[in-house]
């Protein structure tokens, strides 16, 4: 178990800078998701921590000890990668136990290793097998668990379920989650996707263009974004945000009056407010259904004022139908409003 | 069948019949001759009156003058084609490695001048060879045919080799070098499981290449016994009455070892040893 702190890291690819100096400090045993969208360099972030990619600028530790010139292997890493990447000449039960060998391991130690980690992650009937005669998910684990025997100080996962249908990579989110409850081992992982990063991580950094927007726990990422890259890319559905600006203590948009706290008399700003705190009522903010898509436990309608579109999500059922005119009640209390001009919260 | 189907079938068979005949008649020419006595080799029938197996007899129990080393020639084509198939291995599978997964300095350079090397026809070489092979002090040696063949091949295999070897996933390099591979390690233990099919297919084809070799066979060995069996059977040829039906005898086991190679290595020929390795 160690710690990782990254500091004022830059990395360039010939003249493209795709790393600004970024700065993140990772806890012992703590699971730190890195997330954003595709070419905002956490990849790289996470590659230049396993040794897989030069440090332009910067340095990165582990536990204390400054990596920027340690070979890959010399780390104490360990990293599950999209692909799998699992050598296919060889068994569950050589995948998993390969690094041990490299270090040579005893024979008897290298198979009680495997035998615990195919424990551990239910691979005990196919450590026989090679990898072709596996299932994704099973491939997935058999990754896993080359990275477990091994006992590193820090965890890496490149995307490690992007390769998964969406229902294995539900369980396999849960497996990981588990695993990492179990093992208590310092976890960076990376991900596009922000579910993932809600549903596991004990803080999120999200990436955009080759810096960190925002460090958090993830709900506080949800209740308080600081900006508004990350106001629209953690939830789901994504919040809603339109144009107005402050007048008598609350927002003048989509010629209506939303209620709002905070902001300078005649303030340009972005109004958002997340789908589940705007909800159909008797009375308020008249709205047009486009699309009503009921999902059982609650329902989501596609709403427009004029020409824009709003997210609304209700528990329960509707009965609403497209055409339709609804009245919109915003939660005052969870309203975000951002600068329209720095995009940074008020 | 659409007549359009129709119509590409019978282009195929077209081209396909006269390309079958032209590589089928000389096989058969052989095989006719060397079942054939001497009087009626030349009969120009089809099948001979009194097919016989007696000409292989003379060549295996050497009883012919042009036969007299035939088992040593034989075994010098052999240890010839071997030598020269796992050097010509050994060479391109390093310096594919090298510049496929090391990703070394030059390594472009080296694949151009590979290709480069293409444009200078062999017999242009054959003279520079046999001086260089004179200066070695390997004039007559096997050895000589070996690095004159290693020479040829090489530039080939290394380009085939490095185009398979990008193929292998770059994921399982880097999966590796954390598990704490040194470089000879992910050589040894995961680069060359996985290029096994295209190990054998490059072996084969520098051991095809010197057991068919014949002007360098010529030029660089000159003596009964260190003369592949190639050049031995050009020997036939220096009469003017040659034994036609012992001389296509010895051709048809020549062409032997090349059809077994063949028969025994086709399914590394294919490839589908890396399914498994990365989602693709």
């Amino acid at each position: 178990m160690a710690t990782v702190a990254f500091r004022e890291i830059v990395k360039e690819f010939g003249r493209t800078r795709v790393l600004h100096g970024v700065s993140l400090d990772i806890a012992d045993g703590e699971f730190v998701v890195l997330v954003g969208p595709s070419g905002c360099g956490k990849s790289t972030l996470l590659r230049m921590l396993a040794g897989l990619e030069d440090i332009t600028g910067g340095s990165i530790a582990i536990d204390g000890r400054v990596v920027n010139d340690v070979d890959s292997k010399d780390r104490d890493i360990a990293m599950v990668f999209q692909s799998y990447a699992l050598y296919p000449h060889m068994t569950v039960r050589e995948n998993m136990g390969f690094s041990l060998r490299l270090r040579n391991e005893r024979q008897t130690v290298i198979d009680g290793r495997v035998a615990q980690a195919a424990k551990i992650l239910n691979l005990e009937p196919y450590l026989a097998r090679y990898p072709r005669e596996l299932s994704g998910g099973q491939r997935q684990r058999v990754a896993m668990g080359r990275a477990i025997v091994r006992d590193p100080k820090v965890f890496l996962f490149d995307e490690p379920l992007s390769n998964l249908d969406a229902k294995l990579r539900v369980a396999m989110r849960a497996e990981i989650k588990a695993l990492h409850q179990r093992l208590k081992t310092t976890t960076v992982y990376v991900t596009h996707d922000q579910i993932e990063a809600m549903t596991m991580a004990d803080r999120i950094a999200v990436m955009n263009d080759g810096r960190i927007e925002q460090l958090g726990r993830p709900l506080d990422l949800y209740d308080r974004p600081a900006n508004l890259f990350v106001a629209q890319f953690i939830g789901s559905p994504a919040m809603n945000i339109f144009d107005g600006v402050v007048r008598a203590g609350a927002v003048e948009a989509l010629g209506a009056r939303w209620p709002a706290a905070g902001g300078a008399e005649g303030q340009r700003v972005k109004y958002g407010m997340r789908p589940e705190h705007l909800e159909p009522a008797a009375s308020g903010i008249a709205a047009e259904v486009v699309v009503v898509e009921p999902m059982g436990a609650e329902t989501e309608i596609l709403a427009s004022i004029g020409e824009t579109r709003l997210t609304v999500m209700t528990r329960g059922r509707s009965s609403a139908g497209p055409g339709d005119r609804i009245f919109l009640a915003p939660h005052s209390a969870h309203v975000h409003l951002f600068d329209a001009q720095s995009g940074l919260r008020i | 069948m659409t007549s359009r189907k129709l119509l590409s079938e019978a282009k195929l068979w077209l081209v396909g019949i006269p390309v079958l005949i032209w590589t089928l008649v000389p096989i058969y020419h052989i095989f006719l001759f060397s079942i054939s006595t001497k009087d009626s080799a030349f009969s120009g029938r089809l099948w001979p009156d009194h097919p016989t197996l007696r000409n292989f007899g003379t060549v295996f129990r050497q009883e012919h003058f042009y036969l007299h080393h035939f088992w040593h020639q034989i075994w010098n084509s052999v240890w010839i084609a071997c030598a020269a198939g796992a050097l010509t291995m050994a060479i391109a599978t390093c310096a594919a490695f090298a510049i496929s997964r090391l990703k070394v300095r030059g390594g472009r350079a080296v694949m151009n001048a590979a290709l480069f090397t293409y444009f200078i026809p062999a017999a242009f070489l054959a003279v520079p060879m046999y001086k260089a092979m004179g200066n070695y002090g390997l004039l007559n040696s096997r050895w000589s045919l070996v690095l004159a063949m290693v020479t040829i091949a090489s530039p080939y295999a290394i380009w085939v080799l490095k185009q398979a070897s990008d193929k292998l996933p770059w994921e399982l390099d880097e999966a590796a070098r954390i598990d704490g591979a040194t470089p000879v390690q992910l050589f040894r233990l995961v680069y060359l499981p996985l290029m096994v099919p295209s190990l054998v297919a490059i072996f084969t084809y520098a051991l095809l290449l010197a057991w068919n070799e014949y002007l360098y066979a010529f030029l660089l060995l000159s003596h009964e016994n260190t003369i592949p069996l190639a050049v031995g059977l050009g020997h036939f040829l220096s009469s003017d009455d040659s034994p036609w039906e012992i001389l296509m005898a010895t051709a048809l086991i020549y062409g032997m070892p090349p059809a077994a190679i063949y028969y025994v290595f086709r399914r590394y020929m294919v490839g589908g040893l890396t399914a498994g390795a990365v989602k693709s």
